[in-house]
C-alpha cells in the first residue's frame, strides 16, 4: 500500500516537471543549438555569423548608468551606448536586444553567453583586457571626486581621512583602492553610483568617486549643488566588451562604429547626448 | 519628486506587479507539492532516503536564496562553456535557449521552488507528526487502508495545523520575490531601483512597498477567513 501510494505521488510530480521542462525546450530548440558545436569542438570564429544568423545583437548592461545606459521615466532603456548599439545592429542588419544585467555578474553572463557584448560606459582597465575581448576605446573619461558644494575639501588631500562611497565592482573602486589615500580613507562600497550620491547627500559619506562622464551629466541635468574636485585620479577610456574569442563580432562592430564617424552618425548622436562629439572613435 | 512623477513610477510598478505574482504563484504551485514529497520522504523508513532528504533541507536552510538564485542562474550556461562537461549533458542543455527571454524566469523559479519545498517539507512534516498514533490504530481498526487514513483522516488535519505556519511562509514569499532581481529579473524591486536612479529618490522604494504590504495584508486576510472557514469543530 505504503509504495503504491508513494509511487503515484512520484510519478505525478515527475510527469508535472517534465511537462514544464519539454514546454519550456520546445519554443527553444533553434537553428543554432543543433547539439553539434560543444565548446571544445570548433576553433574557428564564427561569433559573427552567430549573430547574423539569429538576428539578434544581443546588448549586456547595467540600465542604470547614466546617460550612457540608463532606465527612463516611460520605463524605457535609453541613452548615448544604447543610440549607437541601435545604428550599429541597423547596419548588421540584426536586431538589437537590451537585456538589464547584474553589473556585478557582468563577466559571467558575458562567458556564459547570455549577452554578446558589455556596452555600457564600461572603463578599460587591465583586469578587464585580460577577460574581454575590448573594441578601441570609443570615449574618455576621468575619475573624479563628488563632494557637496559646502565641503571643505579643495583636494584630494582633504579626503584622506574622509568617508567615500564607490560603486561596487566598478574601475572607481580599483582605482581608489590602490590611490595614495587608500589607507587611511574610510571606503563605502555601494551597489551603485547614484546610490552613493543619495548617501553624500543625506550625509553618510563624505565624497563619492566615479566617472567624470557622469558626475557631469548627474549636476547638469538635476541641478545638484554639487562640486567636482579638480585633482581627478587617472584618464581612462571607455569600450565595449566582448567575449575572449569573438574577435570576428568585435572587429565587425569596430568597423561599422569607424564608418559612422566617417560619415558624422557619430557626431549627431553624441551632440543630442553631450552636446557636442566627446567619442575618440577613429 | 512631483505628484505626475510619482504617478508615473506608480504605473511602471504596477505593470511589474504581473512578474512579481508569477514568482510568487508558481513557486507555490511547485513547491508546495514537492514540499509535501520531501516531508513524507524524511519520514520514509529507508535511512538512506532520510539521510538524503535530511542534506537537501540542511543545504537549502542553510545557504541565503539570494545566493542559490545567482546559481541557479549561471549553473546551465557555465555547464554548457565547461569543456569538461560530459557530451551526453551538453546535448541535453543545448536545447535550453539561454537567450531567450523564458529562461531567466525559469531559472528564478527553479531556485525559488527548491528553497520554499525545504521549508514546506519541515512544516508539513511537523503536521504530519503532531496526528497522534492512536488515530492511524483507530483508523485501521475501522478497516480504512493507509492510503484512505493518510487522505481522509490525517491529512485534513494536517492541513488545519499546518495552515498559520505555511502561511507565515507564504507572506514571506512574497517579500522574498524581490531577490529575483539579483540576476536582473524584471519585477517590482528591480524596476524601482532603476527609477530611484533616474530620479536620484527613494520614493520609488516606498511606492515598492507598499505594494508588497498591501498584497501581504491580502493574503492574511485570506488566510485568516480559511482558518475561521476550517474551525468547524471548535
Amino acid at each position: 500500500m505504503r509504495k503504491h501510494f508513494f509511487g503515484k505521488l512520484l510519478t505525478g510530480v515527475l510527469t508535472a516537471a517534465m511537462m514544464f521542462t519539454f514546454c519550456g525546450c520546445g519554443a527553444a530548440d533553434t537553428s543554432g543549438s543543433a547539439g553539434s558545436d560543444t565548446p571544445a569542438a570548433s576553433t574557428a570564429d564564427d561569433s559573427l555569423k552567430k549573430v547574423k544568423d539569429a538576428g539578434k545583437f544581443v546588448l549586456g548592461l547595467d540600465a542604470t548608468f547614466e546617460p550612457m545606459g540608463y532606465t527612463d521615466e516611460n520605463d524605457q532603456i535609453v541613452g548615448f551606448d544604447i543610440d549607437l548599439a541601435e545604428e550599429v545592429c541597423k547596419r548588421m542588419g540584426v536586431e538589437l536586444v537590451k537585456q538589464p544585467i547584474n553589473w556585478d555578474t557582468k563577466e559571467e553572463d558575458l562567458n556564459g553567453g547570455r549577452i554578446d557584448c558589455i556596452w555600457n560606459g564600461m572603463s578599460v582597465n587591465a583586469s578587464r583586457q585580460e577577460t574581454m575581448n575590448l573594441s578601441e576605446p570609443y570615449m574618455k573619461n576621468a575619475m573624479v571626486f563628488v563632494v557637496p558644494a559646502d565641503s571643505d575639501a579643495k583636494s584630494m588631500d582633504d579626503l584622506a581621512e574622509a568617508k567615500i562611497g564607490v560603486q561596487n565592482g566598478s574601475s572607481a573602486q580599483e582605482i581608489l583602492e590602490a590611490s595614495a589615500i587608500a589607507s587611511t580613507m574610510n571606503e563605502q562600497v555601494l551597489a551603485t553610483n547614484v546610490e552613493a550620491l543619495m548617501q553624500m547627500d543625506s550625509g553618510l559619506v563624505d565624497a563619492v568617486f566615479l566617472d567624470s562622464v557622469v558626475a557631469e551629466y548627474k549636476i547638469n541635468a538635476d541641478q545638484k549643488d554639487w562640486k567636482i574636485l579638480p585633482d581627478g585620479l587617472e584618464e581612462e577610456e571607455y569600450a565595449i566588451g566582448f567575449r575572449k574569442n569573438d574577435a570576428a563580432l568585435r572587429d565587425e562592430v569596430q568597423k561599422i562604429l569607424g564608418e559612422m564617424k566617417a560619415d558624422g552618425t557619430v557626431e549627431k548622436i553624441a551632440s543630442e547626448w553631450f552636446g557636442s562629439d566627446v567619442t575618440t572613435i577613429q | 519628486m512631483s505628484f505626475d512623477e510619482i504617478g508615473k513610477v506608480f504605473l511602471i510598478l504596477l505593470k511589474y506587479l504581473l512578474p512579481t505574482l508569477k514568482v510568487f504563484g508558481m513557486t507555490l504551485l511547485f513547491s508546495i507539492p514537492l514540499g509535501m514529497i520531501v516531508a513524507l520522504l524524511k519520514m520514509c523508513k529507508v535511512k538512506p532516503v532520510s539521510w538524503l532528504m535530511n542534506i537537501y533541507i540542511m543545504i537549502m536552510r542553510g545557504t541565503p536564496l539570494m545566493l542559490q538564485v545567482i546559481i541557479a542562474y549561471f549553473a546551465i550556461p557555465m555547464l554548457m562553456q565547461n569543456a569538461a562537461t560530459p557530451a551526453w549533458l551538453n546535448s541535453l542543455l543545448s536545447g535550453v535557449d539561454i537567450k531567450g527571454d523564458a529562461y531567466m524566469f525559469r531559472s528564478v523559479l527553479v531556485a525559488f521552488s527548491l528553497n520554499y519545498a525545504a521549508y514546506f517539507a519541515e512544516i508539513f512534516r511537523g503536521g504530519i507528526e503532531s496526528i497522534p498514533k492512536g488515530q492511524y490504530e483507530a483508523s485501521a481498526c475501522l478497516g480504512f487502508s493507509r492510503t484512505q487514513t493518510f487522505f481522509r483522516i490525517i491529512l485534513p488535519q494536517v492541513f488545519k495545523r499546518v495552515l498559520p505556519a505555511s502561511t507565515n511562509e507564504i507572506i514571506t514569499l512574497v517579500k522574498d520575490t524581490s531577490l529575483a532581481n539579483v540576476v536582473a529579473y524584471a519585477e517590482i524591486t528591480m524596476k524601482a531601483k532603476q527609477q530611484m536612479q533616474l530620479y536620484s529618490s527613494l520614493t520609488p522604494l516606498v511606492l515598492a512597498g507598499v505594494m508588497y504590504f498591501v498584497l501581504a495584508m491580502v493574503l492574511s486576510l485570506l488566510s485568516s477567513f480559511i482558518e475561521k472557514k476550517l474551525s468547524y469543530y471548535k
